[in-house]
């Protein structure tokens, strides 16, 4: 902690010496996503941008640093905090049938994924790994994968377990033949996510790893019931997103919802812990100025640091769906502009 | 001769990059005191001067700033009693 220590000397040589600590804030980290999970290189050179978020599903027999993603590792070693995203949701992953594979000389076989998500009336609903099968250690081969790939990075990450539990819990959950609603299935999560936590920090991770779980921040009884104190007491980070998606939502409106929430309902170990944006954006349909929206996002949330509550540490622009940029170029350089602004210097 | 006393305050703990961080030192030293001569030159036939006056401090203090982490404090102010120095976070 750095010091300044002041001496105060008489003609004699006689001395009085008094001393103060003081803390500097890090600048909070100007982050961003490309849609597909593909190369950001060439949209972050040039620019302040210290963070990103990436998306991999554990059923991905590629999670570190993903099939063909080798500039991941570059970006990691070049310093760039990455946000890894580690999905029990099937999706995106091929084969929807049990694996069988080997890690470090241990062969697992790990079922098909047992649980729907995301129950929306009149759509197909996704796939996943149940938490009855993670709590089961049916899904331990997955993390074992995940973990021994994750070991030849040479640093460390963010391992953000689940993108959007609030999303996929809306409609109820099923596994197995047997439905939960929306607050039984965080329940569920909260175990699972535990077990996953839980099952890491018990093996040697790379130095800087952290953690933190998935939420979109939309629903408050749900963040809350996603947020007890003894999940968060194994937890790094805080983590929501934050989307402005219709006329008049200013950043600091869309930023400071979740978080109000955070810090009317959560307790102090979860107040304790600094804040992720994985993922924020504006919709052009409704709010077609991006560049505008983007340049009042500094102030925004130098004003939410400067209020009580947990910091928010990193914000990661999802330059995908609703926040897709457009035009792309416009929306870049008022990223640049705004990352190049307090607080993200 | 008395030892001299110094406080020092900062007007926040924690301070954002490129925030205006300022340090106030109270400090005194029961043996500094001000001391103000004036002299009136008078001649043989009485004819004085206009009175001249010097002042001076008895045991004056010297206030120094260091920091750990090598950050530059420059002094805004100093009345003797009070100096504020101020840097950039």
């Amino acid at each position: 902690m750095p010091r300044v220590t002041v001496q105060v000397r008489d003609a004699a040589g006689n001395t009085a010496t008094a001393g103060v600590d003081y803390s500097l804030r890090q600048p909070v980290l100007g982050g961003y996503y490309l849609s597909g999970g593909a190369d950001p290189t060439a949209d972050m050179a040039g620019g302040n941008f210290r963070s990103l978020t990436q998306y991999r599903s554990f059923a991905d027999g590629y999670v570190f640093p993903g099939y063909n993603r080798p500039w991941l590792i570059n970006l990691g070693k070049a310093g760039v905090q990455i946000n890894m995203v580690l999905e029990l949701k099937h999706y995106g992953a091929g084969d929807a049938g049990p694996q069988t594979f080997t890690v470090d000389g241990v062969s697992y076989t790990v079922p098909a994924p047992s649980m729907t998500i995301q129950q929306r009336p009149g759509t197909t609903w996704p796939k996943a790994y149940g938490y009855t099968q993670v709590l089961n250690g049916q899904c331990d081969g997955l993390f074992a994968r995940a973990l021994s790939q994750y070991r030849t990075f040479g640093f460390g990450v963010n391992i953000q377990l689940a993108s959007e539990l609030d999303t996929d819990h809306e409609f109820g959950t099923t596994e197995a033949g047997k439905a939960y609603t929306w607050a039984e299935s965080d329940a569920r999560a909260v175990q699972a996510m535990t077990y996953i936590v839980t099952w890491f920090k018990a093996r040697t991770l790379p130095a800087g790893t952290t953690f933190s779980v998935g939420l979109g921040g939309f629903d408050r009884a749900c963040f809350q019931r996603t947020h007890p104190e003894s999940l968060m007491s194994r937890l790094d980070y805080l983590q929501w997103n934050a989307y402005a998606t219709a006329v008049g939502q200013t950043a600091l409106a869309r930023f400071r919802r979740t978080k109000d929430w955070a810090v009317a309902d959560l307790g102090p170990v979860a107040l304790s812990r600094p804040v992720i944006i994985a993922e924020y954006g504006v919709r052009s349909a409704e709010i077609p100025d991006q560049a505008a929206w983007i340049a009042t996002v500094p102030a925004a949330i130098a004003q939410l640091n400067a209020e009580r509550g947990p910091r928010i540490a990193r914000t990661n622009y999802f330059n995908s769906g609703w926040g897709t940029l457009s035009p792309k170029s416009a929306g870049l350089a008022a990223l640049r502009t705004a990352y190049a602004t307090r607080p993200y210097v | 001769m008395a030892a001299p006393t110094a406080t020092a305050a900062l007007n926040a703990s924690v301070f954002a990059p490129g925030d205006q961080m300022l340090l106030t030192v109270t400090y005194s030293d029961a043996d500094t005191k001000p001391l103000t001569v004036t002299i009136v030159v008078t001649d043989a036939q009485g004819n004085s001067s206009a009175p001249v006056k010097v002042t001076a401090v008895i045991d004056p203090l010297t206030v120094t700033v260091s920091d750990n982490s090598g950050r530059t404090w420059s002094r805004v102010s100093d009345n003797g009693s009070v100096a504020v120095y101020r840097a950039v976070a």
